[in-house]
C-alpha cells in the first residue's frame, strides 16, 4: 500500500494556487520555500543562499526557479507579476545571491536549503516542493520539523527544560485555540530546543506576549498562512 | 475525512458531490465552505482570462512553442476544423492557457502548472458549448479539486515523483470527474469518469526537452483534455472500470516509484534525449552561458563604477 500522507491537501491547493508560470513545483512551491524562509527572519534580507538538490540543480532555471526562490524570500506573492522579475528587483535592494547544488541526501527530488541574513539575523530552512505548489519543510535552523505553511503556526526557540510544553500550550488552551500540530526537536538535553506549534485559528497578540516572556524562551516567531 | 474514493461513493451515494466535498473541506482545514467557493469563483475567472489572453500568440521563455493556440483558433474561426466545437474549444482553452503559462504568465495550478490546461480546457469549453452556468463550473471546479485532493492522500502530484501520469493524468481523471459533475452524472458515475481518465494515462512519463515546460507539455494538455471528455462520455453512458479508483491510484503511485529517475522531470530521458531533444537542450545551455555571463559583465561594471564613485568622493 501506498504511503498515506498525515494531513489531507485542501481543495484549493490542488485547484490552485493562482500563480505565475510555468511549473507549480518549480515556481510556485519553490517561490513559497523562500518565502518561508523571508517570513521566519522577518526583515528584508542582505543576503540570501540557495543550496539545491541534484535533481533540482538538473532543472530549476528553465522553470525559473531562481526567479521564484529570490521573489520568494523578498517577499513576493506566487500569484505576483513581478516574479520573472525578482532577481533584479533584489539586486536594485542590494540583495547578495548565491545559488550552489548540495547532495541534501534521502529527499524529494525538488529540495532546496536556504540560508538568509538579515541585518540581525539569520535563518536556515531545508524543505521539498512536493508538487502542485505544496511544500514541506523539514528543518528548521537546525532542528527537524514538519512544517506546511497551510495554517497559522508559532515557532519557538528556548532552553531545554521539563513544563515547557504545558506552559505554552496551556497560554494557547486559555485563547480557546486548537493546536492542529506540534512538533518539537532539541539539540541535546538542557540545550537549545524548537517547538513548532500549528493552530486552526490566529493567536491574539496578548498571547504571543505571554509566551515570548516565558522564561527560558529565546525566541518567537509567529507565521500566517504561507500563501 | 475521506480516505478512498470507495469510502466517498458510501457518503456521497445520494448527495450532490459537491456539497460533501465542501463539508469534509470545511472540517478538516476550517476554512468555511462559502470561502472555498468564492475563491473557486475568482480562480475560474483567472481561468477563464488566461483563457482569453492565451488565445493570441507570443513566444515562450525557451522559444519552443506560443502559436498552437492562435492557429487552431484561427482554423477554427474560418471553419476549417473538422471536430465538433466542445473537442476543438477543449483543445484551444488547453493550449491557451499552456501558452500563458510558458511565458511565466498569471495561471491555476490545476493540479499543477504543467498539467494547467487540462481542467480548463474540459470546464470553460463545456460550459460555454452547453450553455451551462458559470456557478456550476464553479462547483465541478469543488468536485475536481476533491478529487484530486483524495488522490493526493497517496501520491505526490509531480512529475518528478511519479511522471506525467502523476500531473496531466490526474488533472484529466479530476476533469473527467468534473464533467460528468456538470452534466448531471451520478456519484458512481463522477469516480468512474474519473477512474477511466486516470487508468488511460498510467505509465506516462515526464520527459521535457531541455528541461522546459513547453515539450511535449503544452500539446499534451489539449490532447488529454479530450481524453478526459471521451472517459466522461462513457462513465455517463454507464461504463465502469473493472479496476476500482483507489485501486488505480495505488497502482499509479507503483508504476510512479518503478519509472527511472530519467523519465522523472530530470530531462535526462525519453523525448529530452532524442537527437531534435539533446540539440535543443544544448541550445539552450549556450544561450543561458551567455545571458549569465552578460550579467556578471554587467555586475562588474556597475561595481566598478561604484568604486570610482566612491572614490571621487573620499
Amino acid at each position: 500500500m501506498a504511503v498515506r500522507h498525515d494531513r489531507k491537501v485542501s481543495i484549493l491547493d490542488v485547484m490552485g494556487p493562482v500563480m505565475v508560470g510555468p511549473s507549480s513545483s518549480h515556481t510556485a512551491g519553490t517561490a513559497r520555500l523562500g518565502r518561508v524562509a523571508r517570513e521566519i527572519l522577518d526583515e528584508d534580507p542582505t543576503e540570501v543562499h540557495f543550496f539545491l538538490h541534484p535533481p533540482l540543480a538538473a532543472t530549476y532555471r528553465g522553470h525559473g526557479s531562481d526567479f521564484a526562490l529570490v521573489g520568494g524570500a523578498i517577499g513576493l506573492n506566487v500569484d505576483d507579476p513581478r516574479i520573472p522579475e525578482a532577481i533584479r528587483i533584489a539586486e536594485q535592494m542590494d540583495v547578495t545571491i548565491e545559488f550552489g547544488e548540495e547532495d541534501l541526501g534521502e529527499v524529494h527530488p525538488n529540495t532546496v536549503r536556504i540560508l538568509v541574513k538579515g541585518p540581525t539575523r539569520e535563518v536556515e530552512i531545508t524543505g521539498s516542493s512536493i508538487g502542485g505548489g505544496v511544500i514541506e519543510v523539514f528543518k528548521i535552523n537546525g532542528f527537524q520539523t514538519r512544517f506546511k505553511g497551510d495554517s497559522p503556526t508559532l515557532l519557538l526557540f528556548y532552553r531545554d527544560r521539563p513544563g515547557m510544553i504545558s506552559e505554552v500550550t496551556q497560554i494557547i488552551a486559555d485563547e480557546a485555540i486548537n493546536i492542529a500540530s506540534l512538533y518539537c526537536s532539541r539539540k541535546q538535553r538542557g540545550k537549545d530546543a524548537f517547538m513548532q506549534i500549528d493552530v486552526d485559528s490566529p493567536l491574539s497578540e496578548e498571547a504571543l506576549r505571554r509566551i515570548c516572556s516565558t522564561p527560558d524562551v529565546d525566541d518567537a516567531r509567529y507565521l500566517d498562512r504561507i500563501p | 475525512m475521506i480516505e478512498s474514493f470507495k469510502q466517498l461513493e458510501e457518503i456521497a451515494a445520494n448527495r450532490d458531490l459537491a456539497d460533501v466535498f465542501l463539508e469534509t473541506d470545511e472540517q478538516e482545514h476550517a476554512v468555511p465552505a462559502e470561502q472555498i467557493v468564492e475563491a473557486l469563483r475568482k480562480r475560474r475567472a483567472v481561468m477563464r482570462d488566461c483563457v482569453e489572453r492565451g488565445k493570441s500568440s507570443g513566444e515562450s521563455m525557451g522559444r519552443l512553442v506560443g502559436h498552437e493556440a492562435e492557429l487552431l483558433n484561427k482554423a477554427f474561426q474560418e471553419g476549417r476544423t473538422f471536430l465538433d466545437p466542445l473537442t476543438v474549444k477543449a483543445e484551444l482553452y488547453a493550449l491557451a492557457v499552456m501558452g500563458e503559462n510558458s511565458r511565466m504568465g498569471v495561471i491555476v495550478a490545476a493540479p499543477t502548472a504543467g498539467a494547467g490546461g487540462v481542467v480548463p480546457g474540459m470546464l470553460l469549453a463545456l460550459e460555454e458549448e452547453r450553455h451551462i452556468e458559470p456557478e456550476r463550473t464553479v462547483r465541478a471546479l469543488v468536485v475536481a479539486g476533491g478529487i484530486g485532493s483524495i488522490i493526493a492522500l497517496s501520491a505526490n502530484i509531480s512529475g518528478a515523483a511519479g511522471g506525467c501520469q502523476n500531473e496531466v493524468g490526474v488533472a484529466s481523471s479530476m476533469g473527467a470527474g468534473g464533467v460528468a459533475y456538470m452534466m448531471g452524472g451520478s456519484t458512481r458515475q463522477c469516480i468512474h469518469a474519473a477512474a477511466l481518465a486516470l487508468k488511460n494515462t498510467l505509465g506516462l512519463v515526464c520527459d521535457p526537452v531541455g528541461g522546459l515546460v513547453e515539450v511535449p507539455c503544452v500539446k499534451r494538455n489539449a490532447l488529454f483534455a479530450v481524453h478526459g471528455l471521451t472517459a466522461a462520455q462513457l462513465a455517463l453512458a454507464g461504463v465502469e472500470s473493472v479496476i476500482p479508483m483507489d485501486e488505480i491510484v495505488e497502482a499509479m503511485v507503483r508504476i510512479g516509484r518503478s519509472l527511472p529517475r530519467g523519465l522523472r522531470e530530470t530531462a535526462e530521458g525519453g523525448l529530452a534525449t532524442t537527437d531534435t531533444g539533446t540539440a535543443i537542450a544544448k541550445r539552450l545551455k549556450e544561450e543561458a552561458n551567455r545571458r549569465r555571463a552578460e550579467k556578471a559583465a554587467e555586475r562588474e561594471r556597475a561595481a566598478q563604477e561604484r568604486k570610482e564613485h566612491a572614490h571621487d568622493h573620499s
